[in-house]
């Protein structure tokens, strides 16, 4: 007897069915999820698949009206963006470039405030409920109104930004914020101080489900604080970091409003992120078959933390 | 339902039947869409009663001033149509305006009268979803002679093919602060470029006082002076058949450098302008900082008449002679500034075109063509409005109505949309090196426009 013969043999006599019939006994789990499938399909789906059709075709002012005519062009779009040689390769690989250090730099620095205040206010802290209140305010500020905020901080001489520097003899008055070099740091400083607050929340709610005997022995064993944070409270709260991280990452990359509030249509190339490249070239000048090249593009960049993020916390495991 | 649950659903079969789903919920609804067109030919008789809507631009100035005048358009056209009435909405940027023209275009479904700014008449007609008019709806609002004729140049690509009717004028001219000028002792308005330099020069005392204001951080300003300064010398920024860009031609390179150098070496307009929008130029001139605003439009005028600067401003002609010369050169145009206002077109969807006929009708009337001077302070466009209300030419609406007469069209191109993108880029680019350095190199400059002419090109 072979040895798949004999493990079939020990399988039904455990009283398991062979796969093929373990399929069939299973049919309701897949009508119990239509109802969110269909929907998917039709709101996610259906139209990713667009994008990438309308992406092979020279959808624009002149096809629009009759779009499913719109001549197709394969691949042009993405040669054009994505080829070294390509007329708009200059302006494509900025914006990724500038997408990539913003989504990182906010990421790193909302995780390492937002980590920070969590711990602070994990504590028995007098005030805590009220000061917890506080620190969500920059969260739930509407996007644009946090942009024109920090557009009018960062105005050229009349700003706050210009004048506390100078005051504190830290650079000239009319240093240039939204133009230029420094409006990258301008955008992650706006964009950080609004996203801070979600981090926050993940890390203090993650906190709350350590148990406290797990410190008290540790302190019981002598651990020192930075020892007790290493050792137990970060390890404990790195599977909702990571899922921050990732979420993060992906939120800042598509952020689309901030950017286009503060710079408007035509920003410096630092911070002309790919969002608001995608929304020029489909919406300000219609070449719609190139922005939802760039979108696809975007869409497989996008992939790479939350592919990573679900490798890491074997997402779908069923052990 | 339990006999469905107990039998065996394969994957295959659960895959057949949600891909059927997913097909029939792209095809109903074309079917469905399909179905409507035909129903939805104008009607050649007298208008049904029904509701219109319009999408229109958002008069961000004078918001009360704008749902003052619907409300008047709105009670005669109820008079004149009775069971009839109108609602609308409104846009506040160009994103928005576009954002809905794709919309409506691809879905061949939205508002029975769109509003769209000159240079996006074009963009509006290639998409082929808006109605030519006929000699006939032409005379059914009064016939195309009432219109100051200027403005019908944006109207379509040929006089057979318009399809915008103008309802308001936006003529460029140059406004100057009396009190500064004299100050300066300059007794007249310069009519050269040269001259320009030397008053806005006499002006500046490089700390609070500047002779003028740029705002190449806007989207569109860039673009409305480069396309001054370069048809004055000859050039144009994109050649007559709308597929080549010229953004990096050498009148282009000269218009650059000449609106550049106000900041990098005449240090007429301050650095700190690299940052700027046209509302900064606009709030520069009310705070008297400022002597002269360049294709300054009748839009400040609101602003202006409650700051310090009421009664200190006028609106002249702007100079014609390019800089370095002392006339125009071969193929130079004496231009102001170009056609400029708000269009209304009937969307080719509508179910409601002769109705809509009726409500422009009502719009192009002298009467309530006059309130959009009064109540919104722009140019009317109807020519009777202007024999029938005298103030319309008086003033600093004199020189207004002089510039809107010189105004020259811009190339009726889709393409124009890309155009004002790809070179306010470049012009932000060197703007802001000028604003951080105070100074730039003709290679830089001749390297941005090369490279967003390429960019421009692969769109055409």
């Amino acid at each position: 007897m072979s040895i798949k013969g004999a493990a079939f043999r020990v399988a039904f006599a455990a009283g398991l069915r062979p796969w093929r019939s373990h399929r069939s006994a299973f049919p309701v789990p897949y009508w119990l999820l239509s109802p969110s499938v269909v929907p998917l399909v039709v709101i996610v789906f259906i139209p990713m698949v667009f994008a990438i059709y309308i992406s092979l075709t020279a959808l624009n002012q002149n096809t629009i009206g009759n779009w499913t005519q719109a001549p197709f062009v394969g691949l042009k779009h993405y040669l054009d963006g994505l080829d070294p040689r390509g007329p708009l390769a200059p302006s494509f690989y900025t914006s990724i470039k500038a997408s990539v250090i913003f989504s990182v730099a906010t990421t790193l620095f909302i995780h390492t405030i937002g980590v920070g205040a969590a711990l602070l206010l994990n504590g028995n802290l007098r005030g805590r409920t009220f000061i917890r209140a506080v620190m969500l305010l920059p969260y739930i500020i509407p996007t644009f109104v946090n942009g024109i905020l920090w557009r009018l901080v960062f105005m050229t001489d009349t700003g706050i930004a210009d004048q506390i520097q100078a005051a504190l003899h830290l650079g000239p008055r009319d240093t240039f914020w939204l133009i230029g070099p420094r409006s990258l740091w301008a955008l992650i400083l706006a964009d950080v101080w609004a996203s801070w607050p979600f981090i926050y929340l993940m890390a203090l709610a993650a906190l709350q489900t350590i148990p406290a005997d797990v410190y008290d022995a540790a302190r019981i064993d002598g651990a020192t604080p930075i020892r007790i944070f290493r050792r137990i409270t970060l390890p404990l709260i790195a599977p909702t970091l990571g899922l921050g991280i990732a979420l993060s990452t992906i939120n800042h990359f598509n952020n689309f409003a901030l950017p286009y509030v503060m710079f408007g249509p035509t920003p410096p190339d630092e911070v002309n992120v790919l969002p608001l490249n995608i929304y020029v070239n489909s919406f300000i000048t219609f070449n719609l078959g190139l922005g939802a090249a760039m979108s696809v593009v975007a869409l497989v960049i996008m992939l790479t933390p939350a592919v990573l993020y679900l490798r890491a916390a074997r997402v779908g495991d069923a052990d | 339902m339990a006999r469905l649950l107990e039998n065996s659903v394969t994957r295959r079969r659960f895959l057949q039947v949600a891909g059927m789903g997913a097909a029939a919920s792209v095809a109903v609804p074309g079917f469905l869409e399909a179905c409507a067109q035909s129903a939805n030919a104008p009607s050649t008789g007298s208008p049904k009663p029904a509701t219109l809507s319009l999408y229109v631009a958002k008069d961000t100035a004078r918001p009360q001033a704008q749902a003052q005048l619907f409300d008047m358009i709105k009670a005669q056209f109820e008079k004149e149509n009775p069971g009839s009435s109108f609602t609308y909405d409104t846009y506040a940027s160009a994103g928005e305006e576009t954002t809905k023209l794709e919309t409506a275009s691809a879905a061949q479904e939205g508002p029975d009268i769109f509003e769209f700014g000159s240079t996006l008449v074009p963009t509006a007609y290639a998409t082929g979803s808006f109605e030519v008019f006929t000699n006939d709806m032409w005379n059914h609002i009064g016939g195309k002679s009432i219109f100051f004729p200027p403005q019908l140049t944006m109207s379509g690509p040929s006089p057979d093919k318009l399809i915008a009717v103008p309802v308001s004028g936006n003529p460029w001219a140059m406004v100057h602060n009396k009190a500064m000028l004299q100050a300066a002792g300059i007794s007249k308005v310069p009519t050269t470029w040269n001259d320009f330099i030397d008053a806005a020069k006499a002006m500046t005392n490089g700390t609070d006082r500047w002779g003028t204001a740029m705002a190449p951080a806007d989207g569109f300003d860039p673009w409305h002076k480069i396309w001054l300064f370069a048809t004055q010398m000859g050039g144009q920024l994109m050649d007559s058949t709308g597929k080549k860009g010229l953004l990096d031609s050498n009148e282009s390179v000269e218009a650059c450098a000449f609106w550049l150098d106000w900041m990098a070496k005449h240090k007429i307009a301050a650095r700190q302008d690299a940052a700027f929008k046209g509302a900064d130029e606009v709030r520069a001139f009310a705070t008297g900082k400022i002597g002269f605003s360049v294709m300054a439009g009748p839009g400040g005028i609101g602003t202006w008449d409650n700051s310090p600067v009421a009664g200190q401003y006028e609106y002249t002609l702007g100079p014609t002679i390019p800089y370095g010369m002392s006339s125009l050169p071969s193929g130079g145009k004496p231009a102001q500034g170009f056609v400029s206002g708000q269009y209304y077109t009937l969307f080719k969807y509508s179910k409601n075109q002769e109705l809509a006929l009726n409500l422009l009708k009502v719009v192009v009337s002298p009467e309530i063509q006059y309130q959009y001077f009064n109540l919104r302070k722009q140019q009317p466009v109807v020519l009777d409005t202007f024999k029938k209300y005298p103030e319309l030419k008086q003033g600093n609406w004199a020189a207004l109505y002089d510039a809107a007469l010189k105004a020259y069209p811009t190339p009726f191109f889709a393409a124009w949309g890309p155009l004002e993108v790809e070179l306010g880029k470049a012009i932000n680019k060197i703007a802001s090196q000028i604003g951080i350095s105070g100074s730039y190199t003709m290679t830089d400059l001749k390297s941005a426009l090369t490279q967003v002419n390429q960019e421009l090109q692969a769109t055409l």
